[in-house]
């Protein structure tokens, strides 16, 4: 926080948080007697990543296409001249492009061309993808192979090759599972270490996948 | 894309911090209160994060550990965002993850100081939304065209809002004689505005207010192609729904403006040249 002093340099930075926080609860208290107190009830709103922190683009079924012009523009902007310092492809899980994309009837309009990419995902991977029997786990896992391929569409991206070398832009895919609200890494883009949760690697016909000390291919 | 979950939803986080990972377990010691952690969460806890990265300044490995603790921070409030839904209601995700039926379509900048759904109160769920720079609705642009079409189409949305900003760096780029490369054909659209408008605009001696009014201008040309298209003149004709807004957000108050564009009249105007219901 801005207001704050920065924590020493020397010397203990949890006693310094510690007596800071002291100072800041008996400042707070004095100002506005209800302030804890409604803290505690849980009527606190929430603190969200800020306004400012953020630039976004939203498209349907989070599809990056290289020649589309809107994406690359919002891509240009940030790399280029915002300077962002991560670039993150989130997909989701119960995605109607997916489910679109999976099914054989034409969506109509303008809709089929720009499912185009998610068509060409869905034939490369067809034998990974009719083996799965629940049509909504194969959705999910067309949703995490559109993002592996979003991002290597990322990667590929001159503006942003740039800002990889220049300054260390860090590309990453991820997934919100909409039946839990939680965001999965999915261990894709040049983060390196970063790893998927339970540290799985995803093959195309093959899934590594690391427990504790052990490690098990399973091929799917 | 989906209405279901606003980005900046699912990173929103709460003043405790209850499950933080290695790199944050120093804060579980400061976290005795909700307001230690509320208040160390950012000073302490992320010591590295100041407000504007200097990272021509910073040496290889704090480079790497700030950008290894600002994207940590991500999943850490998502964790907790998702575990305060669920508090709240159980069933929340199962809801969520059932379907949307959204009322309102949002075509806003992508500027991170406008979080849609944090500046309108709305709920994952409640809005379609597609982002892009300057909220431009260009009829080539297969993107914003299938957003539109599928928003119309198959989620039936009742609102269109296409809503611009004060400080818009877009329209900003859009009046200065800057060759920005791959930006040009993007913001071309906005100097067109000018141009369909230039009478207008060229009255005003004060730069700053030639600027505001050209970012009015061109939301109220986004709304003017949005009922351009097939999909909302068809719907129109047939439902009585969508209609289409005009709004403009203020980055020195945080209130939303109405342009009151007039739709029907618009529509009205527009079919003159652009009718597409296939009916006179």
């Amino acid at each position: 926080m801005a207001d704050q002093p920065p924590p020493p340099d020397t010397g203990d930075a949890f006693e310094y948080a510690l007596s800071s926080n002291n100072a800041w609860a008996g400042y707070k208290g004095h100002q506005n007697p209800d302030f804890f107190p409604k803290l505690a009830s849980g009527q606190a709103p929430q603190i969200r990543l800020q306004p400012g922190d953020v630039f976004v683009h939203r498209n349907i079924a989070n599809i990056v296409s290289p020649t589309d012009i809107n994406t690359s523009a919002v891509i240009e902007y940030a790399v280029a001249h915002l300077k962002v310092k991560h670039v993150v492809l989130a997909g989701h899980t119960s995605c109607g492009g997916a489910a679109a994309a999976l099914g054989d009837s034409r969506v109509g309009g303008v809709l089929d061309t720009w499912l185009t990419p998610l068509k060409a995902i869905k034939a490369a991977h067809g034998e990974e993808l009719s083996s799965i029997s629940d049509a909504k786990e194969r959705a999910t896992r067309i949703a995490e192979l559109n993002v592996d391929a979003g991002v290597k569409i990322l990667l590929a991206n001159h503006v942003i090759q740039e800002a990889i070398q220049d300054r260390g832009l860090k590309v990453k895919g991820v997934i919100f599972d909409i039946g839990s609200g939680r965001l999965r890494d999915l261990g894709v883009g040049n983060t390196g270490d970063a790893g998927a949760p339970e540290g799985t690697v995803r093959g195309k016909h093959a899934m590594l996948v690391f427990r504790g000390t052990n490690a098990a291919m399973k091929v799917t | 894309m989906r209405a279901a979950h606003p980005a900046s939803a699912l990173l929103s986080r709460s003043f405790s911090i209850s499950k933080p990972r290695p790199i944050l377990a120093s804060n579980l010691n400061c976290a005795a209160t909700k307001s230690s952690s509320l208040t160390f969460s950012r000073s302490i806890q992320l010591p590295a994060l100041p407000s504007v990265l200097n990272w021509r300044t910073m040496d290889k490995s704090s480079i790497s550990t700030y950008l290894r603790q600002s994207h940590d921070r991500v999943f850490e409030r998502n964790a907790e965002w998702a575990a305060q839904q669920r508090a709240k209601d159980p069933d929340y995700f199962t809801k969520l993850a059932s379907g949307q039926s959204p009322e309102y379509l949002w075509i806003g900048c992508s500027d991170s100081r406008i979080p849609a759904e944090a500046i309108t109160g709305l709920e994952p769920g409640e809005a379609f939304i597609h982002r892009n720079i300057a909220n431009l609705v260009c009829n080539v642009d297969l993107n914003a065209m299938s957003v539109i079409e599928y928003a119309i189409r198959h989620l039936q949305v009742k609102h269109i809002v296409v809503c611009g900003h004060y400080g818009c760096g877009g329209v900003k780029a859009a009046m200065h004689p800057d060759d920005l490369g791959l930006l040009n054909p993007w913001l071309r659209n906005i100097r067109d505005v000018y141009r369909q408008h230039e009478a207008e605009l060229d009255t005003f001696d004060d730069e700053a207010r030639r600027y505001n009014r050209l970012v009015e201008l061109n939301v109220q040309e986004q709304c003017r192609n949005v009922i351009k298209t097939a999909a909302l003149q068809q719907s129109f004709e047939e439902k009585g729904f969508p209609i289409v807004h005009g709004w403009v957000f203020g980055l020195h108050d945080g209130i939303l403006k109405d342009l009151e564009i007039g739709f029907e009249d618009t529509l009205a105007d527009v079919k003159k040249i652009y009718n597409l219901t296939g009916k006179n």
